[in-house]
């Protein structure tokens, strides 16, 4: 894998662009972008046929190994990667180790092994383990074995700790790589751990630097999935911030987690270059449509005007998404969000997502997925567009505008 | 004047089996057809698309549910329920007695109507055949169902009689509450319990009446497969040939098979769909358990000769890693299934327009029962058709 720095915007928004990722030889991806998050090898409540009607997906699955894991001997047997066997196979793979959407059990990782949590309960993956699973899997990259378990809470002496597992864990696998042809193929990330301590953080960061590592995986902020409102904290900015400062500038930065619209444009404030999708699979969980507005072409009064959303959103209402179960939505025949090109928007209305609420039918995941989908993927064109265009501040003003009140949303 | 037209493309020469085309006003279904039960209007995990993809003529809504949720005043709103779904083609409810009365234990029956409590609020109501044709009047499907009185199949005595007698008084009172008979067709239902005589009486009454079509109703309920059949026979001896007959609530393979050859035309049932949201997926030898361990390495699709995009893609191996555990799980078994009944009826259809249907009954057999270990009832039943299970 290359990566290489385009366009430095204001100082620290990077434009970028991978190149030679794995089986993708000469198709290259502009990043900052996203990775589509599954979940056990699928978009969650979406099949190969109904990924289908979501236009312009990213290039890249990611795979967290949690659910996977305990399935690496049937992957072996298969013989043709993880990708085939959960009919991916048109994306490249990124491997990592936690789900961002689903809490860890806290308190299960040590020196030897670190636990993941699958159906059939707990895990302990080891670096002989570890190497075993991702030749079953031969993802394009992966992320190296790391001990997440460390969050704003957590004590020095855990901090500390998870970075000494890490960084033994990386050593370990480097070394294990050497004889593993399988694994020379892949790229991979080396994790930066280290909680909120910035001793630790940078403790981590300047380690992993001096490692054979083609790129970087940010995480550790938190362990307990989705539920993750430090985010957007000046303290998170902040630490993310300087970690980032001791990274090699040519190398590409991964944070999966569950992100809000004005927490993306932070952390690309800070210089993250990889996402994920699992923000539109949470909102998705709660009944919840996206709706921001991300066109920073149109000056804010021009959408007042025209646009039919204003109808149906009383202006009191703030954030980034609409929650269909409202009442509100029971007779409202109107797209989720006027003017979206997608799948679900082109021919359901808010009224049958409501029903389908009431009555919690499976079809509303799948209608909602496909929508939120298209809408955090659009979020990202025109973020990529702002960078492109030095128009990032405005997109920044634009989502801040429409920052909600209460946390979830 | 009716909103349906049958025509019968051809008979079976052996058995009471035929192959139709029936016109409804949002599609042209053809017949033997097993219809997929959308209960609150939506077909579990899937959307209207994928059922276009499968060929999917007519799917099925409960009037009970879809009353409740969203309610007629809503779905008059939409425009329907084909609009509120987006479900462009063919769509039939049934009357909300049938529900109410399995639903609710104290759904208590009137001359006037079936009086229950709100599982909502508590409240009695009283669901009567005018309400149950408004409510189905509002949700536009093409064929509608009047209110009959349900007993259970395995009550007998004058309690069966009085319901018989019962249903064809709602079935007037039903036509004359109809408004919309020019696009939606109201089918009455044969009742009559387990009794041969109460059946005839019944079909005999029912017919007099101009009416586009007929449904077999009070079976499927827990009675003997022996009385099932010969409950099934009885009436389609009695019923036109120029109609459709629907056989309410079949669905299992092996029913399908011997009631297409006792002369019924449609079917529905939740079992091919429900049974996938627990991992099973329907093939020509029975049932795939595919959260058993026995698939964790089968790496071949659930059924090589199945067109469906299920067995296009995945194998039995990735299913059974995410067998209801995720949702997609079930997506992926619902089109499978669905594919199943669907390519069942079609050869059955096909088989009788090119004059082999008996043929395709005994392959279906060998099929299912290797052993040759045929259940006696569907011996018993086919041969009162001129079919001989070897
Ligand atoms: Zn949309
Ligand atoms: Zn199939």
């Amino acid at each position: 894998m290359k990566f290489s720095v385009e366009k430095l915007v204001q100082g620290s928004c990077r434009l970028g662009v991978l190149r030679d990722v794995g089986k993708l030889k000469n198709q290259t991806v502009e990043t900052p972008f996203c990775l589509l998050y599954t979940r056990g090898g699928s978009v969650p409540n979406l099949s190969n046929d109904t990924l289908g009607y979501v236009q312009d997906l990213p290039p890249v699955a990611l795979m967290p190994l949690n659910v996977l894991a305990e399935h690496h001997e049937t992957v072996q047997e298969y013989g043709k990667g993880i990708a085939e066997f959960t009919v991916m196979k048109d994306f490249l793979v990124c491997c990592t180790m936690q789900d961002p959407c689903t809490a860890a059990p806290s308190g299960y990782n040590d020196k030897t092994s670190v636990a993941l949590w699958g159906r059939s309960g707990k895990m302990k993956v080891d670096p002989e383990l570890f190497v075993k699973v991702q030749e079953a899997f031969q993802p394009d990259w992966f992320q190296c074995l790391g001990d997440a378990d460390t969050c704003k809470t957590s004590s020095k002496k855990r901090t500390k700790k998870a970075v000494d597992n890490t960084l033994n864990f990386l050593d370990e696998i480097l070394s294990k790589r050497k004889s593993s042809q399988t694994l020379q193929k892949m790229a991979l990330f080396g994790s930066i751990g280290g909680g909120f301590s910035q001793f630790e953080r940078e403790r981590s960061a300047k380690e992993t630097v001096a490692r054979n590592v083609e790129g970087f995986a940010l995480e550790g902020f938190q362990n307990d999935g989705e539920e993750f409102c430090q985010f957007g904290d000046k303290d998170f900015v902040d630490i993310l911030s300087l970690t980032l400062k001791h990274l090699p500038e040519d190398k590409p930065r991964m944070m999966c987690a569950v992100l809000r619209p004005d927490v993306v444009l932070q952390a690309v404030r800070a210089g993250i270059d990889i996402f994920d999708t699992s923000y539109a699979y949470a909102a998705t969980e709660k009944g919840h449509a996206l709706v921001f507005d991300y066109n920073y072409h149109t000056p804010s009064e021009e959408v007042k005007d025209s646009d039919e959303t204003k109808m149906s959103t009383p202006a009191t209402e703030s954030g980034f998404t609409i929650n269909l179960g409202d009442k509100k939505y029971r007779d409202d025949f109107g797209p989720l969000l006027a003017g979206c090109k997608c799948f679900t928007c082109k021919t359901n209305t808010r009224a049958y997502i409501n029903h389908l609420n009431n009555v919690t039918e499976l079809q509303q995941g799948i209608l909602l997925m496909i929508h939120n989908l298209h809408h955090y993927l659009g979020f990202f064109s025109a973020l990529r567009q702002s960078l492109r265009e030095d128009k990032f501040d405005q997109l920044e003003a634009l989502i801040a505008q429409q920052k909600p009140h209460s946390p979830d949303r | 004047h009716s909103a349906l037209s049958l025509k019968i493309l051809a008979e079976c020469p052996v058995t009471k089996a035929r192959a139709c085309e029936m016109k409804l006003p949002h599609a042209l279904v053809k017949t033997p057809v097993f219809m997929p039960v959308g209960t609150q209007g939506s077909l579990k995990g899937l959307v209207p698309d994928q059922l276009r993809d499968l060929d999917c003529r007519i799917i099925l809504g409960n009037t009970y549910h879809l009353g409740h949720r969203p309610g007629p005043e809503l779905l008059e709103k939409a425009g329907g329920l084909h609009s509120f779904m987006k479900w462009d083609r063919a769509l039939l409810t049934d009357s909300g007695g049938f529900q109410m009365v399995s639903l609710l234990k104290l759904a208590e029956i009137t001359e006037e109507g079936v009086k229950f409590q709100s599982p909502h609020d508590g409240s009695e109501m009283l669901l009567t055949p005018e309400h149950s044709i408004e409510i189905q009047n509002a949700i536009g499907a093409d064929i509608i169902m009047q209110l009959d009185d349900v007993v259970s199949s395995t009550v007998s005595g004058p309690r069966v009689e009085e319901a018989m007698h019962r249903t064809i008084r709602w079935l007037d009172r039903c036509i004359t509450a109809h408004k919309r008979p020019h696009d939606q067709n109201i089918f009455p239902i044969v009742q009559g319990g387990l009794d041969e005589n109460l059946r005839r009486q019944c079909a005999k009454e029912l017919i007099k009446r101009d009416v586009p079509g007929f449904a077999i109703g009070g079976l499927s309920g827990g009675e003997s497969k022996e009385h099932f059949w010969r409950m099934v026979t009885v009436s389609t001896d009695e019923l036109p040939n120029s109609k459709p007959r629907y056989l309410m609530g079949v669905g299992f393979a092996v029913d399908l098979v011997v009631c297409v050859a006792l002369g019924c035309d449609m079917f529905d049932c939740v079992f091919p769909t429900r049974t996938a949201r627990f991992g099973c997926a329907l093939v020509r030898t029975g049932q795939l358990n595919l959260k058993t361990k026995l698939f964790a390495k089968d790496f071949r699709p659930i059924d090589g000769d199945c067109k469906c995009s299920t067995c296009a893609k995945y194998t039995r191996a990735y299913l059974h890693t995410v067998a209801t555990n995720e949702t997609v799980a079930c997506t992926l078994l619902t089109v499978h299934n669905v594919a199943y009944q669907m390519s069942l009826m079609l050869a059955m259809h096909t088989s009788i327009i090119e004059q082999r249907f008996p043929e395709c009954v005994q392959k279906f057999f060998e099929d299912m029962f290797p052993e040759k270990n045929y259940p006696d009832w569907a011996v018993k039943a086919l041969a009162s058709v001129n079919i001989v299970l070897k």
